[in-house]
């Protein structure tokens, strides 16, 4: 067997095992004991999980594809609800909406999908493309730069005060029930978000494994001098990828705001370091390894904010991104990098 | 011999460079001493500096403007007097990222202590602020006015530093609120099982410790849990709470948050649990969860300053930020007359600030200071509870 998958399935069963282990660590023995309560948390952590698999994909394509570590992208993210936010205004608002609902949030995801799509075009050409011959140094630091750019617009754009989606005022307050009144409960938005996130994440996975552009970016991913050798844009590749990962990120905000409501100029920080968390754990260049990251931080902080009083579920996000870096360097479904000798 | 004449030039240089050190040193104090910001004497002119330290940028942006807009309000109205055409006052704004860091109420506080023309300061807005830039207020002789730093133990001298003097509040403190706020749980809504989840920060963490104190001793089964003021996610934090639970008391500073909460609460299908907020919730229209409770401090809500403000902010009166007009009441009106001979000394400032009465204010009641820092006799907390239509009403 492939020596790097030989090792991606010790990963995973390393991961399952302790996934078991502390669902009967967390049902039978902790304070808070029982399955509802703990399949209440899962779901909860697959509904933020969803979120930040999109928010990682971005990272994970472009640091696939360029070696780059985007440290913009939260912040586009953070562009895309306000985006969403706005046709929300445009089109009524949550308690009056002037067109169907289900139109008016499909409107939302696409307005907000290419405009942070757009964002992510005009990040390539103006702060990166300069930059791609220069040190790996300058590009980081242009990121940092685009990061503080695009938080500091929106606060003079848009203002510091919340903006409020009412995502349940404008969908619903229902949702499912599984086992009974006293069972677990899915609100309708929540199913919203992982049906959206499933949905996006597979026209990716058949994008990047069916199309041409997904050949080239794979092609530019494996050896960028190689594929313009074989009539490959690399620049337009790149640009491409960019759109995609930005675009991805622009439904993550929208989809934020919905089910989180209160959207600010500062939402981009926190989530981008969890979608890049996200991204390293599941192994940085991995596109399926970016979806299970991002399912595996939701449902640690999940797990974390439900097991554990006070507010430290961050740290045992961050706890982990470290224990994993120590344990398996390249994430649990990356592959260590060859060294050209 | 060679030797001895350089070592001769080299000792001449020593002793060249350290007259030349101390006599720089000495006249550089002189100079410093002379205009020593702290103790130097301000012509007062047309116009008057003031500083105004606030959280413009940072998670607490959103209340830090609220302050800032309704102090720049204050200041805006007496500029605009025909009277006080040659009294016009200046203000310097200071970002104090609270919730960031203190280092930057610090960095802020020193500004204002090295600014020789700024005579007194409206702000800051955290208490860890308060504590944290105190000894660069006082050694540029500063006083301040904080119209949001509420921990009890910043005006008692000793536990958090003493700052007698120099920093006053125009905001009641965690004391008065918490016991309003437990005998209204216990007394008027006879509640036995009640869930507590603070802010992580010290204005929420200081009532959240009062009220559950005053339950704990009467006897209410309280379940203690936090939350950060960046949290959008309550999913886990909401699956916890029993749905036995009566009320969930929720000190917090920014409304929607607690907009936000409710709507999750609800959603969770756990909406008949009733809120109850503190007056850094106080925001009729964002925090809009009917049917919840909150207290505040009272204000009149007809006095023509509170209209015309929330007529000029399209409809919101984001009323966190009262007690900073009146903070920019109190330090205009004691630069004012500090000013009143054509100079003025920060010291005189802090005297006349001590010495302050309003017969009025738009907190609804009168405003003098005690030594302590402390407004004496201020209106106690009202609660309210908000309606359908999202309006705070006043029950009690």
């Amino acid at each position: 067997m492939n020596p790097a998958l030989s090792q991606q399935l010790r990963n995973l069963a390393g991961l399952g095992l302790g996934l078991v282990a502390f669902m009967f660590y967390a049902v039978y023995f902790s304070p808070t004991q029982g399955w509802v309560f703990f399949f209440q948390l899962t779901v909860n952590g697959i509904i933020l999980g969803s979120i930040y698999a999109l928010i990682a994909l971005g990272y994970s394509m472009v640091y696939g594809i360029l070696k780059l570590l985007n440290f913009a992208h939260g912040d586009v993210y953070m562009i895309g609800s306000f985006i969403g936010f706005g046709v929300l205004t445009l089109l009524g608002g949550p308690l009056s909406p002037a067109i169907p609902v289900a139109l008016l949030v499909l409107c939302m995801f696409v307005v907000a999908m290419l405009g942070s799509g757009f964002l992510g075009l005009a990040i390539e050409r103006f702060a990166y493309r300069p930059l791609r011959d220069a040190p790996r140094i300058a590009p980081l630091i242009s990121a940092l730069g685009v990061a503080f750019f695009l938080e500091n617009s929106a606060l003079l754009l848009f203002g510091s005060q919340y903006r409020n989606y009412d995502g349940y005022d404008l969908i619903s307050y229902n949702g499912i029930h599984i086992g009974g009144d006293s069972g677990v409960f899915i609100q309708y938005l929540g199913v919203i978000v992982i049906v959206g996130a499933v949905l996006l994440m597979l026209a990716l996975l058949g994008l990047v494994r069916w199309t041409r552009l997904g050949k080239a970016m794979r092609a530019v991913s494996f050896d960028r001098e190689g594929a313009a050798m074989m009539g490959i844009d690399p620049d337009r590749v790149i640009a491409a990828t960019f759109f995609i990962g930005s675009a991805l990120a622009g439904a993550a905000g929208v989809m934020f705001g919905l089910l989180f409501s209160q959207i600010y100029y500062l939402i981009g920080f926190l989530a981008g370091l969890k979608g890049f968390t996200a991204a390293v754990v599941g192994g940085i260049g991995s596109i399926p390894g970016a979806m299970l990251g991002g399912l595996l931080v939701g449902l640690i902080e999940s797990w974390a904010k439900g097991y554990l009083n006070g507010n430290v579920s961050d740290l045992v996000v961050f706890g982990i991104l470290i224990g994993v870096m120590l344990v398996r360097p390249s994430g649990l479904l990356g592959t260590p990098a060859l060294q050209k000798v | 011999m060679r030797k001895y004449v350089v070592a001769a030039l080299a000792a001449a240089g020593v002793a060249a460079l350290a007259t030349a050190a101390f006599g720089s040193t000495s006249s550089q104090s002189r100079t410093s001493a002379a205009a020593s910001p702290a103790t130097a004497s301000v012509t007062c002119g047309k116009t008057r500096t003031i500083g105004l330290a606030a959280p413009i940028t940072g998670p607490a942006a959103a209340i830090g403007n609220q302050q800032v807009r309704w102090a720049k309000y204050y200041v805006k109205r007496w500029n605009a007097q025909k009277a006080n055409k040659n009294k016009q006052i200046k203000v310097v704004p200071g970002d104090t990222q609270l919730g960031v860091d203190t280092a930057f109420a610090v960095k802020v506080a020193k500004s204002f202590a090295s600014n020789s023309k700024l005579l007194g300061v409206v702000g800051p807005a955290g208490s860890q602020e308060v504590v944290a830039s105190t000894s660069s207020y006082k050694g540029g002789g500063l006083g301040f006015v904080s119209g949001s730093a509420t921990r009890t133990t910043l005006t008692d001298g000793h536990t958090d530093g003493n700052r007698r003097g120099f920093f006053f509040r125009t905001v009641p403190n965690d004391g008065a609120q918490a016991p309003v706020v437990a005998n209204w749980m216990t007394q008027k809504l006879k509640w036995k099982r009640v869930y507590i989840i603070d802010d992580q920060e010290t204005y929420s963490q200081g009532l959240a410790d009062g009220v559950q104190k005053i339950l704990a001793a009467r006897g209410v089964k309280v379940t203690r849990d936090s939350i950060s003021q960046t949290d959008s996610d309550f999913s886990s934090k909401i699956a916890k709470i029993p749905s036995n639970t009566q009320g969930i008391y929720i000190p917090w500073q920014l409304a929607p948050q607690a907009q936000g909460f409710g709507q999750q609460l609800q959603g969770a299908g756990k909406g008949h649990i009733k809120l109850f907020g503190s007056d850094g919730l106080f925001a009729p229209g964002v925090w809009k969860i009917a049917g919840s409770y909150d207290s505040a401090f009272p204000y009149n809500p007809k006095d023509p300053i509170v209209t015309s403000y929330i007529k000029a902010h399209k409809g919101n009166g984001e009323f966190f930020g009262l007690p900073s007009y009146v903070a920019a009441q109190v330090v205009v009106g004691a630069v004012t007359k500090a000013c009143a001979d054509g100079k003025a000394t920060r010291a005189e400032v802090r005297k006349d600030i001590a010495k302050t009465k309003l017969k009025t204010t738009i907190l609804g009641f009168p405003l003098s200071f005690a030594a302590s820092g402390e407004m004496r006799a201020p209106a106690t907390f009202g609660v309210f509870q908000i309606q359908k239509n999202g309006s705070f009403s006043r029950i009690g």
